[in-house]
Parts: structure tokens; C-alpha cells; sequence
């Protein structure tokens, strides 16, 4: 079975790894190649700058749903506004609730409560798959916030459940990391680029994630590989940048024997057709 | 216009994910030793060749370590970690061994006090205002963190003295919840309702480890504030000013956009803006697939670069940084690099 194979029976795909690397590319090529295979798939954005729009070709989301193809749909989200329609849910009497979103406290608890955001996107995300006759998600691909580090935001429902045991939150909590606990249903993907930094993380994301939440990702892949280039021809410059490449992939392949998938970088601009040519190659390669 | 990359005392190299600040910091602080002035580049997250290009390591991470051969005046390099910055605090701060002992105890502080927003970022900010109140440097070149909101920093102090003011922090101070004293109805009455709320919402333990957490660390509360302050006015200090470093091409402007949009606000004062990691036009001969994707590349940064400079006024110096074959591995190689930016022309 490949890495592809695997992720199309997945519900939920984060697509981590730090700033820069091709995040919101790879999560665009996974959404179309995952509505290729039949399913239903909604690409979610954490970034108040959106840019996954740019990438698909649509008008931005502004927190609402856009169709982007045949069975592909993307939604930028607002954890804050995610948060506060808990509140208006939970909270029954409408004044009352209104209170508690408009207070200071309210505010300074949603932006000081450590993992209290990302457990609102993946709580979203939850729900979105659970309420399948209304919303028709077969999978949902979170494009990660960049966040210092990659395993926050999978870490983030455990901890809470863990500081708030016995109440709803840590209820909810509990729930969640249950089922990102599973493999069957959850899968991480990383994004990297085959360069010093990149790959340096990524092998320390790789092990945080092994030792504190026992995850392995379904597939790593390398972005923006400068192409070989045959014999001592062409710019001297990407010849350099090819050699970083290979060497640093080669670090990381001393490291992870699992599915590892690398990009080009290709003569265009992010957009709908670097996407499709993307989407051929990780097809192609699909490790 | 060129050699004005290098001035001010305390220079903040700022810039979103991946754009090569770390190196750029570093490059800087060489460049201003070797003018004789004695430096000082406090760095986050180098990578293994750039720890090595400084001959620095883990020691690093307690105390400045002198990089050999310089130049004229004298570069130290410091590692920050905000975890170990904030254990530090609460050993000065705290009153006595036991009170510090509370703290680190602590679940709440073990598990999620690093969480906390902008807290990993004050500890760069309170690590910076030590080593200027030490004053071995002529300058401090700052490096700064990967911050999840990119700008969390620049907010960190202020935020800092929010949650030492914050109205929550007097009512976990009541001896109330050492079941002490009778208090006034309406604090037993409030005291309740939270505890019931949190009881049903976030489970009471949340709520009995943070109180706990705040009371433990209440001692402290004085210094910080002050320091915060400190920090703060030293940030808007004129002696100061913040390097932006954005990536190349259209794709990355609105991210530098967004920095610059935030720095204004805040009342910071702008140096000029890196654009880094341009590749370089290779002229139009050249047949194949080598050099048509290097043209498209440049092409790509070029625009990018003019679309900076059509945004912002005319006086905004942008010098535009090539990328390098391979990312500097000595003190040579980023003497080198240093030489480009000193050079560097603003378009």
C-alpha cells in the first residue's frame, strides 16, 4: 500500500513543519490528489494572511467554505471565532453569552490558555467529520499553523485534557487526543525543504513526536528540489544548490527509513497549474 | 547609498520563517567587531554549520562565549533558550529556595507555562535587557525567535505587565483559598461561581493550579513589572532600530508587509529591509533547463522585490541580498557575506 493509498482512508491529514517550507503547497496537491481518489475533502487554513486560495485559484475564504474543484473544498478559520461560537453553543441564554465573548477576561483567557486554539481547530475539524450528513467531509487536510514547533498543535488536546480533567473541556480534549492518537483515522504529514535548517528540524520534529505522542509520520516530503542538472553544465549556482539538496536529504534518509516523497521546483507561480504539476509528480513518486 | 546596515546599539533582526535571519545576525555581528566595536549576537536557533562558523556550543546557553578571531574589537555569542531564561528568573526573583521549589513544582508551570502567549518571547526580551545592564557591548546585534505570532515579542512586555496587573491575579491572592479569613460575601460568592464554572467547564484542578501557579509566583510579580517596563523603553529607545529581513519574490511581500504594518503601529523604529535569498539573473544565453529555470527565478525575485518597492515611500532603503552557493560554514565565508551587505545598494 502507498503513502497515497494510505492517506486517502485517513479522516483527519495535519500537514506540519515550520514556516516556509511548502506547507500550504503540499496540503493543496494532497487535497487534490486525495478528491481525485473520491473523496470528499475539505483543506483547512489556520493563517489569518490567507493563501490557500492563491494556490487552488478561488477568491479567499474569509472563515467561509469555497469550492475549489470536484469534491474539494478549503476554509480559512479563525480559532478566536471558532472558540466563541463554543461559547454561544454552551452557553444557552444568548445575553449572557454575548457577555462573556464581549468581556476582557474572555480575551485574555483565549489568547493566554496554552493549547486552547489549537484544540478549537482540531475540535472543528472533529466535528466537521462527525456531522457527515450535513457537511459531506470525507477527510479533512489541516494546513498547520506555523508554529515554533510542529508538534504543539498535536500536542495541544492532550495537555488540556490533562490540566482540565473532569470538565467539559477536558472532556472534549480527551476525546480529541483519542482520535489523534489513532492511526487509523489521523495521519501526519511533514513538509520540509532539503536544506540545513529544514531538515535539522525536521529530524527533531520527528523525535518529539515519537517520544511524547507516539506518532510516525505517513510521509515526509521535500519541497523545492533544484534539478540535476547532467555533468559540470548549467548555472554553477544550482549545481551548488542541487549537491545541499542531496546531501541534506541523504542526513535525513540516514534517519527515516518511512515513505519520504520529494518536489521540484518548478519554472511557476503559486497557483492552480503548480499545483496540478505537483500533484503528477507526488502521484508518480507516491513512495 | 551603502555601508549603513551597521548602526545603532542594539539592532533586532526581525523576519518571518526560513528567510535566513539567523545567518544574516551572524554576518552582521562579524562585520561590527571588525570595525572595532565590541559585539554581542543573541541567537535563537542557529543551525549546526553556523554554531560551528562561530565556534560556539551548548555552553552557549548559560554565558556569552567569545568568538575567536573577530577581528579588532570582540564577538560573543549567546544561545537563547526561554525555558532556561524563566528558571533563571524565578531563582533571582524568588524570595527564598522554597518559593522558587513551588514554582518549579508547579503542574501547571512544568507543563504549559512555556505555552502561555508571548511568554517564551518576554524571556528573549528579559535575556536581552541583562546583557545590556552588563554592559560589556558597544552592540548587541538580537536574533529573533521563530514566534508563532510572528510579532508576539514586540508585545511581550507590555502583555508581561497585563498579567501581573490583571484583576485575576488579586483575586487568586485572596487568603481565601488557603481557607482563611472571613471574606466579604460578594468575593465568596464570586470565589464559588468560578469554581463552580470551572468545576463544570474546565474541571477544578485547572482552576487550583493556576491560582496556586499565580500565588507561587506573586512574589516575583514586582521585578517583573519593572523589568517589563525597562524592556519596553528600551525597544522604543533611539539607539535602537529593527532590521527586517523578507524572502524573495511576490509570494513572500506580504508577510514583510505585515511586519513592517506591525513594527509602525508599535512605534518602533525601521532600519533598512533585507531582501534575502534573491538568485541572481543569469543573463539571456544559456540554452536548457538549468539556466531557463534560474531566469524564472530571478524574474520571480525581481518582481518581488519591485513590488516592495512600490509599496512602501521612497526613503525605506531595501538592499537586496544574493542567494549563496551554500550557506557560510566559517568566519570567512561569513566576513563575505558581510562584505555583500555592507556593499549592498538600495534599490
Amino acid at each position: 500500500m502507498s503513502a497515497l493509498d494510505r492517506l486517502a482512508e485517513r479522516q483527519l491529514v495535519v500537514v506540519t513543519g515550520k514556516g516556509g517550507v511548502g506547507k500550504t503547497t503540499l496540503a493543496s496537491v494532497l487535497g487534490r490528489l486525495l478528491a481525485e481518489r473520491g473523496r470528499r475533502v475539505l483543506l483547512l487554513e489556520v493563517d489569518p494572511r490567507e493563501s490557500l486560495h492563491q494556490a487552488l485559484g478561488t477568491e479567499p475564504s474569509g472563515g467561509n467554505l469555497v469550492e475549489a474543484g470536484p469534491r474539494l473544498r478549503l476554509q480559512n478559520l479563525q480559532p478566536a471565532a471558532v472558540i466563541e461560537g463554543l461559547v454561544h453553543e454552551k452557553v444557552p441564554i444568548g445575553y449572557l453569552a454575548r457577555k462573556i465573548v464581549e468581556s476582557t477576561a474572555f480575551h485574555q483567557f483565549v489568547e493566554g490558555a496554552p493549547g486552547l486554539k489549537e484544540t478549537a481547530v482540531l475540535g472543528y475539524a472533529y466535528r466537521v467529520l462527525h456531522e457527515g450528513r450535513r457537511t459531506r467531509v470525507d477527510v479533512v487536510i489541516l494546513d498547520a499553523p506555523a508554529t515554533g514547533h510542529g508538534a504543539t498543535l498535536l500536542a495541544a488536546p492532550g495537555l488540556l485534557a490533562q490540566a482540565s480533567e473532569g470538565g467539559q473541556l477536558g472532556s472534549m480534549a480527551a476525546d480529541l487526543a483519542a482520535f489523534l492518537a489513532d492511526p487509523t483515522r489521523c495521519a501526519v504529514v511533514l513538509a520540509t525543504l532539503a536544506e540545513e535548517m529544514p531538515i535539522q528540524e525536521t529530524l527533531e520534529l520527528l523525535e518529539v513526536l515519537r517520544a511524547r505522542l507516539g506518532v510516525r509520520p505517513e510521509l515526509i516530503v521535500a519541497n523545492g528540489l533544484y534539478p540535476p542538472l547532467a555533468g559540470a553544465s548549467g548555472p554553477e549556482l544550482l549545481r551548488r544548490r542541487r549537491r545541499l539538496n542531496e546531501a541534506e536529504l541523504a542526513r535525513l534518509a540516514a534517519v527515516w527509513d518511512g515513505p519520504l516523497a520529494v518536489l521540484p521546483l518548478l519554472a511557476l507561480d503559486r497557483g492552480p497549474a503548480l499545483i496540478q504539476a505537483l500533484a503528477a509528480r507526488l502521484a508518480e513518486a507516491d513512495p | 547609498m551603502s555601508g549603513t546596515v551597521l548602526s545603532g546599539s542594539l539592532l533586532v533582526v526581525v523576519g518571518g520563517g526560513g528567510v535566513g535571519k539567523t545567518t544574516l545576525a551572524a554576518a552582521l555581528a562579524l562585520g561590527s567587531a571588525r570595525q572595532g566595536q565590541r559585539t554581542l549576537v543573541m541567537t535563537f536557533d542557529p543551525s549546526l554549520r553556523l554554531k560551528d562558523a562561530l565556534g560556539v556550543g551548548e555552553a552557549a546557553l548559560d554565558e556569552p562565549i567569545p568568538v575567536p578571531g573577530a577581528g579588532p574589537g570582540r564577538l560573543e555569542a549567546a544561545l537563547l533558550d526561554a525555558r532556561r531564561t524563566f528558571d533563571r528568573l524565578i531563582h533571582t526573583y524568588a524570595p527564598d529556595a522554597a518559593a522558587a521549589e513551588r514554582i518549579f513544582t508547579n503542574r501547571f508551570y512544568r507543563d504549559m507555562a512555556g505555552g502561555l502567549a508571548g511568554i517564551l518571547e518576554y524571556m528573549a526580551m528579559e535575556r536581552l535587557f541583562e546583557m545590556r545592564a552588563a554592559r560589556r557591548y558597544d552592540r548587541i546585534i538580537l536574533d529573533t525567535p521563530p514566534t508563532r505570532q510572528a510579532m508576539d515579542f514586540l508585545l511581550a512586555p507590555e502583555r508581561m505587565m497585563h498579567l501581573v496587573n490583571n484583576r485575576a491575579i488579586q483575586f487568586a491572592m485572596d487568603p481565601w483559598w488557603d481557607r482563611k479569613g472571613g471574606k466579604n460575601l460578594p468575593f465568596r460568592l464570586a470565589a464559588k461561581g468560578a469554581l463552580e464554572l470551572s468545576d463544570h467547564l474546565i474541571g477544578r484542578r485547572f482552576l487550583l493550579d493556576v491560582v496556586e501557579f499565580i500565588r507561587a509566583f506573586a512574589p516575583l510579580f514586582e521585578g517583573f513589572r519593572h523589568r517589563a517596563e525597562e524592556v519596553q523603553k528600551l525597544l522604543r529607545a533611539e539607539e535602537t532600530r529593527f532590521l527586517l529581513v523578507a524572502g524573495p519574490g511576490p509570494d513572500r511581500v506580504p508577510d514583510a508587509m505585515f511586519f513592517l504594518r506591525k513594527l509602525q503601529e508599535t512605534g518602533h523604529s525601521l532600519g533598512p529591509i533585507l531582501v534575502n535569498q534573491l538568485h541572481p539573473d543569469p543573463g539571456p544565453t544559456g540554452r536548457g533547463a538549468g539556466p531557463d529555470l534560474l531566469r524564472f527565478l530571478a524574474a520571480r525575485d525581481r518582481q518581488g522585490l519591485e513590488l516592495l518597492r512600490h509599496l512602501l515611500p521612497g526613503t525605506q532603503e531595501i538592499l537586496p541580498v544574493a542567494l549563496e552557493p551554500d550557506p557560510p560554514g566559517d568566519l570567512a565565508e561569513l566576513g563575505r557575506l558581510f562584505s555583500k551587505l555592507d556593499n549592498a545598494t538600495s534599490v
